[in-house]
């Protein structure tokens, strides 16, 4: 779904859409299907392709000049094209944290490759062959962690001299998951640093509401009326390394947003731009970055009724196995409520605030995946077109658990894949409680309901499309 | 990403750069004299931390480069380090030079106005110690929240490898 701008610079934004996309499937892959990573991985890739393409990053081209409202002091800067250098976290930090939390979620070096992550635009008509800037997830690491380092933690700055809070939070996510990737303590440094550096300014104002930004050069706080999206923008993230200072002010904040609306639903007051702020574009930003807080901090109240309201009056459609709610221009409708809708919050923001769970992130960031997650059975291929709706694998009773329906493949056959599946003595697979195959790790029985044998190191398993419940047990130790 | 790049002046008033410390490993530490905590307290557990590595001091050059040149002269500098941290020496400069320096170094420090202070400011900065090989190469990197010991026997390690490297 496209909007009126060019998706560049406002804050739904290609960038904002791809990696909320991918944090989305993060949080469902850990938390609701753990043992499915084939549902996830290569629609991970697919987000961080589209990242690299300059129909994302190019923008910065022209927003590294400054010279607007908040960077006025530092004058017209030279262009810059490289999107990760300097500054430009509002970028950086999203490629970032998507490639390392790839590297940690599906245990795949892919993006440690040298030139994993390379910015390049090969224009025919200008430009004299173009630019290119080669970069992996260790050395994009590297060059965000030292210029937080450089500003005394402070945070690196989006548009030149201005450093939002926000932005800096998923430089935060990537250096925990490089952490975890490689060992090593940056996350606690930086945010042990963030937070007395920011002490001098204060992560919230004495209203509860949370401060945006810092003139970089000026060292001043820049105080606008407090924003919906601001807040709950930033509780989302933030949540994840400080969730006293999250759960302390949440109910406060969207106590102060939130607008009644029928049959129990409701929505939250958008923050209008002041006429001549940039480009007239409407959006529901607000109410979907409530949501997502909502669900980060577990106000399964707030959550059900804002996501009742989207239902009822935001004109959700299916369409091609995805369910999102179409971009609506102009701000409310004739009783006066909600009627925006943006790309953002309609592609991204409420599917996330839906798959996401309790602390979602907050555990994401704080309960590592151990080696035995990686070393379980695990459903790691599949055709395409299958909904999965459950996959995890229970220790205790050695089994796994797979229910799957179809989605846009309803004809013919499911393929799928299975690894760590041998080496477990014999075992038996039910296919909606009937066996259906059994084996061990020197034979595969199958009973015509499923094709099944074994390809190397994973079991390869065929079954007509359809709605099953699958559950492999194994027997013996 | 670290580029130990500098032209400063040492606290016997020479002119000196990186150049001057090939051969030689670099401890380096950027601060200020007036520093009231996070100086002595790093100065001191880096100093204990090379006292550790016995013989193998020999090989590391420990620089203390200001912040703060404005009140930092090399004679302020010699006067205060070899009264307190005697394995240093100070690095001072112009504003320009300890600019460049930080920046190569990517160090943060910003004069901030304080009461407490004899000329009303101090100017807090990064507290990171830096690790920079015979050629001229950052290969480490000592936050303040390390202890000595770890210091001592990570920098042991790195030479350790490093020797036995050049000596295959």
């Amino acid at each position: 779904m496209m909007n009126r701008s060019s998706l560049q610079e406002d804050f739904g934004a290609l960038r904002f859409q791809l990696a909320y996309m991918s944090y989305a499937l993060a949080l469902t892959h850990v938390h609701r299907l753990p043992a499915a990573p084939a549902v996830f991985r290569a629609p991970f890739q697919r987000l961080i392709e589209k990242m690299l393409s300059p129909d994302v990053w190019t923008y910065w081209r022209h927003v590294s000049t400054g010279n607007g409202p908040m960077n006025k002091s530092l004058g017209e800067l030279p262009p810059q094209w490289n999107p990760v250098h300097d500054d430009n976290i509002m970028y950086s930090a999203y490629i970032q944290s998507m490639a390392l939390l790839y590297h940690y979620l599906f245990d795949d070096p892919k993006y440690a490759q040298p030139g994993a992550l390379t910015f390049k635009i090969e224009p025919l008509y200008w430009g004299d062959g173009g630019e290119s800037f080669e970069y992996d997830e260790k050395s994009l690491n590297q060059r965000l962690y030292w210029q937080m380092v450089e500003k005394g933690y402070l945070g690196i700055a989006c548009e030149p001299n201005c450093v939002f809070q926000i932005c800096n939070q998923p430089a935060i996510l990537g250096f925990r998951m490089h952490d975890l990737v490689y060992g090593g303590s940056i996350a606690e440094e930086v945010t042990e640093g963030y937070k007395q550096a920011w002490s001098e300014f204060g992560i919230t104002r004495e209203n509860g509401h949370f401060n945006i930004l810092v003139m970089e050069k000026e060292h001043e706080l820049l105080e606008p009326p407090p924003q919906g999206w601001a807040d709950f923008w930033l509780g989302s993230l933030i949540n994840m390394w400080n969730p006293e200072i999250v759960k302390s002010n949440f109910p406060a904040q969207i106590a102060h947003w939130r607008r009644d609306a029928p049959e129990g639903s409701m929505w939250i007051e958008p923050s209008v731009k002041p006429e001549g702020f940039g480009p007239p574009l409407t959006h529901a930003y607000d109410f979907g970055w409530a949501a997502v807080c909502a669900s980060e901090v577990g106000d399964a109240d707030s959550l059900d009724r804002l996501l009742k309201y989207a239902d009822m009056f935001m004109d959700p459609v299916w369409d091609n196995g995805a369910y999102f709610y179409p971009r609506r221009d102009g701000w409310f409708d004739d009783q006066g409520r909600l009627a925006a809708m943006d790309p953002h919050t309609g592609n991204a923001l409420l599917g996330y605030a839906r798959l996401n769970v309790p602390d979602g992130l907050n555990k994401l960031y704080n309960n590592p995946l151990t080696k035995a997650h990686f070393a379980q059975p695990a459903l790691v291929d599949m055709s395409e077109g299958i909904e999965v709706r459950e996959a995890r694998y229970h220790p205790d009773t050695r089994s796994l658990n797979i229910a799957m329906r179809p989605g846009r493949c309803r004809e013919g056959f499911f393929d799928l894949s299975f690894a760590n599946f041998w080496g477990r003595g014999s075992w038996s697979l039910l296919i909606d409680d009937e066996v259906a195959v059994e084996g061990n790790d020197s034979e595969v029985t199958s009973s015509g309901r499923a094709e099944a044998h074994r390809n190397g190191d994973r079991l390869d398993l065929r079954l007509p499309a359809g709605d099953h419940r699958l559950e492999v047990v194994w027997n013996e130790a | 990403m670290i580029e130990a790049h500098f032209s400063l002046v040492d606290h016997h008033g020479k002119s000196v750069s990186e150049q001057d410390f090939r051969g030689s490993w670099m401890l380096v530490y950027f601060g200020f004299t007036h520093c009231k905590v996070v100086c002595p307290r790093s100065l001191a557990k880096l100093s204990s931390a090379l006292d550790a590595l016995g013989p193998g001091i020999d090989r590391i050059a420990p620089l203390y480069i200001t912040v703060d040149p404005a009140r930092d002269t090399p004679s302020v500098m010699k006067d205060w380090l070899e009264e307190n941290f005697p394995r240093f020496t100070g690095l001072t400069g112009t504003e320009d030079q300890i600019e460049d320096a930080k920046k190569a170094f990517r160090v943060f420090a910003q004069r901030k106005a304080d009461e407490e202070d004899a000329d009303g400011y101090v100017v807090p900065h990064t507290a990171i110690a830096y690790l920079i090989d015979p050629t001229g190469e950052y290969r480490a990197h000592f936050l303040d929240s390390v202890d000595g010991e770890t210091i001592a026997a990570r920098i042991s390690d790195i030479i350790s490898r490093e020797e036995n490297i050049s000596n295959a």
